[in-house]
């Protein structure tokens, strides 16, 4: 799970999707006419979902053609600035999320649904207590399935997992729908997964693919939690699974690593290529990957200082916890770790076995040897398969 | 013309009609995917379908039926559907024409096993009568399960009757997996040149809810206990849901998740199609948790109808646009001389208790002079897709482009039952066959 931050976001940006569109267009009642404007709307909202379910990212290119059309022939049509703007999160300018969200906001004081969207910018943003208000807003509206979901990210993010299930039943409660049921159930066996509780995890997975055979959200994170588990072979038959059912770098990367740890150099380097043939094609489709790309090549030692610039480019315009995380990876592994700290505490706000690791190699570059291995200890603590090449780093580093 | 006419019209209904219920369900199939984009987001509290009538078998009793969980597949499997264990439902009576509920019977379902492997669909619910405060329950009660087929749930029919209950008081209670009464031809609406037979009013239409289930919740409850002199009572049905904080209440150190549970009414349906054809996007989660005392502030939305104007603009049809004050009397006021209730805007299925049920109904109700149904309260087989196309045309101003319109499907696919709960046993999933092509 090398690439375990950008995954978490964009697997939350996923789940993120699949409840905002399934809301954008139950809120769409006004399609109650086919006028060429609710044609485009649907149109729109129905290629987000289309992008959702495959990962294609040509679904965005799509998605947003019909929604600027709209939008030309109703500047004010609430349908097409919230599809916009959760179109522009999932492609990572959250700044533009933001802006779109509150144009709603300006129109409506009382869609629940642009609350959620303006609170998944804010704290991508790293304005996490605007971010959380959002999110409590619309909870406060409108509780639904959506407003559940993300109520539980927070809540995770503030390490209350306990909490985070809890929120997340109820939205498994709320599901009808097989897609929903599963999303829900890949969820909890995430946070049993957080807690180290593998076998749990794993029984959470299986309910997943049970209720929606094949779901790659659901191989992906089996996959990972059998690695984590020492199930080397099980967790690179089921990511295999996992990245030939959906169109996802961040899942290819995954297995590549898995691949590379396990011995198997010519499989992670087709893995890699992957990687690369698939975040071309998200960037020719207006996603932001600078984050993404520069973890990788962090990760992997490619190009590290041409890494670096691309880690500042990326937290200048998403300077949430993740870029933080990216930033002081990219400093430490061009060996500026004095300029590094800031950002490690930045990123620290919300601490995992990662962080505690990239803390760890800043103080190990520095010379405190005692509290390298402190933090590398509490690395591996936290998650003992923090990032499977990684990791196995940390281990070594404690003899 | 006239075929045109009825198609836009019957457009903008259909996919009123498709809001709330989320995608016609071979629209989803065709798409192969069952969790297609437009199914909506929660449609275990979204209500779909508000009944309330006097039936022959039952005269000195109303009967209020609710509807919930669009488009059932009974052959889905595993079969999970199932009331909200984490939400409140509620059917809200008001005597007085305040738009406020004297009366509320609140229902809360109980699992009995995490369903998702051995199928058992089976919930214990309890039924909390609300007046003035006070609170009894005067029901509890088990759903029969879902109807898988033969081999898993026997004997269907003795199930389902094994499963109705009394209410403390007098009436009588049930909740569970039932056939949709609900009919339509939205394949044919939205299709523009695609209405099956002439312009709709002569049948032959398809009913795409046919062979899908719903869940529902119907209540016969005795007249004596909500008679007064006006006699005219309105109904509205209510789901409420939880709100949560992120961080949560603690107290000595122990989480309290319940001390802060809050519920919020997240959807509630009187007449028919009003969240979906009436209230605009940005109003509407605002209006699904209000209640109908408060409904004065969307009068300008029933008055001059978004719809109406769209169809003329796009058509030149001349539908009156504005003025609309038949539709408030319809929808917000009750008609007078039929069920009228006061000044009070308030969005309600109205009912006058002092009309009895009739032995030959007419699909058209009221505006085919049968004034036992919608809009005096609405039966299973009043066919509200033809009236509501007949009333948006300006069927109640006298206005021409009304009388032929329809979608060609004109009553349920299964017959009703004749005695409660009315609606029909749910299909199995054994011998399902949806979407039947009427003759």
């Amino acid at each position: 799970m090398t690439r375990r931050t950008l995954t978490g976001a964009a697997v939350a940006a996923i789940a993120a999707t699949a409840l905002l569109v399934g809301g954008a267009l139950r809120v769409g009642g006004e399609e109650t006419t086919r006028t060429p404007t609710n044609q485009l709307v649907r149109t729109g909202l129905e290629e987000q979902s289309l992008a959702r379910r495959t990962g294609e990212p040509t679904h965005y290119t799509r998605s947003e053609r019909a929604l600027r059309q709209a939008l030309a022939q109703d500047p004010n049509d609430v349908r097409a600035l919230i599809g916009l703007a959760s179109l522009a999160n999932t492609r990572h300018h959250f700044r533009e999320g933001l802006a779109l969200a509150r144009r709603v906001l300006g129109l409506s004081q009382d869609m629940a649904l642009a609350y959620g969207v303006m609170g998944d910018a804010l704290v991508e943003l790293g304005r996490f207590d605007e971010g959380f208000r959002a999110y409590e807003r619309m909870v406060a509206l409108k509780p639904s399935i959506a407003a559940y979901a993300r109520v539980a990210q927070a809540q995770s993010l503030l390490g209350d997992n306990d909490a985070a299930r809890t929120s997340i039943r109820l939205a498994l409660d709320a599901a009808v729908d097989a897609e929903t049921r599963a999303w829900a159930y890949v969820e909890l066996g995430r946070l049993d997964r957080g807690d180290k509780r593998f076998a749990a995890a794993a029984s959470h997975f299986r309910r997943a693919l049970a209720v929606s055979p094949g779901n790659p959200l659901a191989l992906e994170a089996w996959g990972e939690t059998e690695a984590a588990r020492g199930n080397l072979e099980r967790g690179i038959a089921l990511q295999r699974q996992a990245v030939a059912n959906r169109f996802s770098p961040e899942f290819a990367a995954s297995l590549g690593d898995l691949y590379a740890v396990a011995g198997r150099p010519k499989a992670a380097a087709k893995a890699y290529d992957v990687v690369r043939r698939q975040e071309q094609r998200l960037a020719e489709n207006g996603v932001d990957t600078d984050l993404d790309k520069a973890m990788f090549q962090l990760e992997h030692g490619i190009d590290l200082p041409g890494s670096l610039a691309l880690a500042r480019r990326g937290y200048a315009k998403r300077p949430g916890t993740e870029a933080s995380e990216v930033l002081s990876w990219a400093l430490i592994r061009n060996g500026r770790c004095g300029e590094a700290v800031r950002y490690s505490n930045q990123a620290l706000r919300f601490p995992d076995g990662h962080r505690y690791f990239h803390r760890g190699m800043i103080e190990s570059c520095l010379g405190r040897k005692a509290a390298a291995k402190r933090l590398f200890r509490q690395a591996l603590e936290t998650d003992p398969n923090f990032s499977p090449i990684w990791a196995r780093f940390a281990r070594a580093q404690l003899h | 013309m006239r075929t045109l006419v009825l198609a836009i019209v019957g457009i903008a209904v259909a996919a009123a009609v498709l809001a709330v219920r989320g995608p016609a369900p071979e629209a989803g199939q065709a798409s192969s995917h069952r969790e297609a984009p437009l199914i909506a987001e929660d449609p275990s509290a979204d209500t779909t379908d508000l009944y309330a009538f006097r039936s022959l078998d039952a005269p000195n009793h109303l009967t209020v039926i609710a509807n919930w969980i669009p488009a059932e597949d009974p052959a889905a499997g595993p079969n999970w559907y199932r009331f909200s264990e984490r939400a409140r439902y509620a059917i809200k009576i008001d005597r007085t024409g305040d738009g406020k509920a004297d009366v509320s019977y609140r229902f809360r379902f109980r699992n009995r096993e995490d369903t998702l492997f051995l199928g058992n669909t089976v919930q214990d619910y309890t039924v909390t009568r609300v007046t003035n405060g006070r609170e009894t329950v005067v029901a509890r009660g088990v759903t029969p399960p879902n109807n898988i087929g033969p081999r898993s749930t026997p004997n269907y029919r003795q199930l389902a009757d094994a499963a109705v209950t009394s209410l403390a008081g007098g009436g009588k209670v049930f909740a569970g997996q039932r056939e949709d009464a609900f009919f339509a031809d939205i394949g044919a609406i939205f299709d523009l040149v695609a209405i099956r037979k002439g312009t709709g009013n002569m049948g032959g239409g398809k009913d795409f809810f046919a062979g899908y289930a719903v869940h529902g919740i119907a209540l016969q409850i005795p007249i004596s206990q909500l008679d007064d002199s006006d006699h005219t009572v309105g109904v509205w049905a209510t789901t409420e849901r939880p709100r949560v904080k992120i961080r949560q209440f603690r107290k000595n150190g122990i989480r309290r998740f319940h001390e802060q549970k809050q519920w919020v009414q997240v959807s509630r349906l009187g007449n028919p199609l009003i969240n979906e054809v009436i209230i605009p996007t940005r109003l509407k989660d605002k209006w699904n948790r209000l209640s109908p005392h408060q409904d004065a502030q969307f009068e300008q939305y029933y008055r001059t109808p978004i719809l109406a104007a769209v169809i003329n603009q796009l058509y030149g049809l001349g539908v009156p646009e504005q003025n609309r004050d038949d539709l408030v009397a319809v929808l917000l006021t009750g008609v007078p001389g039929l069920n009228f209730t006061g000044p009070t805007l308030a969005d309600m299925l109205r009912v006058n208790l002092s009309i009895p049920p009739t032995a030959s109904p007419n699909r058209l109700g009221v505006l085919a002079g049968d004034t036992a149904g919608f809009p005096n309260g609405r039966r299973l087989t009043d066919d509200v897709i033809d009236i509501a196309e007949r009333a948006v045309a300006g069927k109640l101003k006298g206005h021409p482009a009304g009388d032929l319109l329809g979608d060609g499907v004109d009553g349920n696919d299964v017959p009703n039952l004749t005695s409660f709960p009315y609606e029909n046993d749910p299909p199995s999933g054994f011998d399902n066959t949806k979407g039947q092509q009427k003759p």
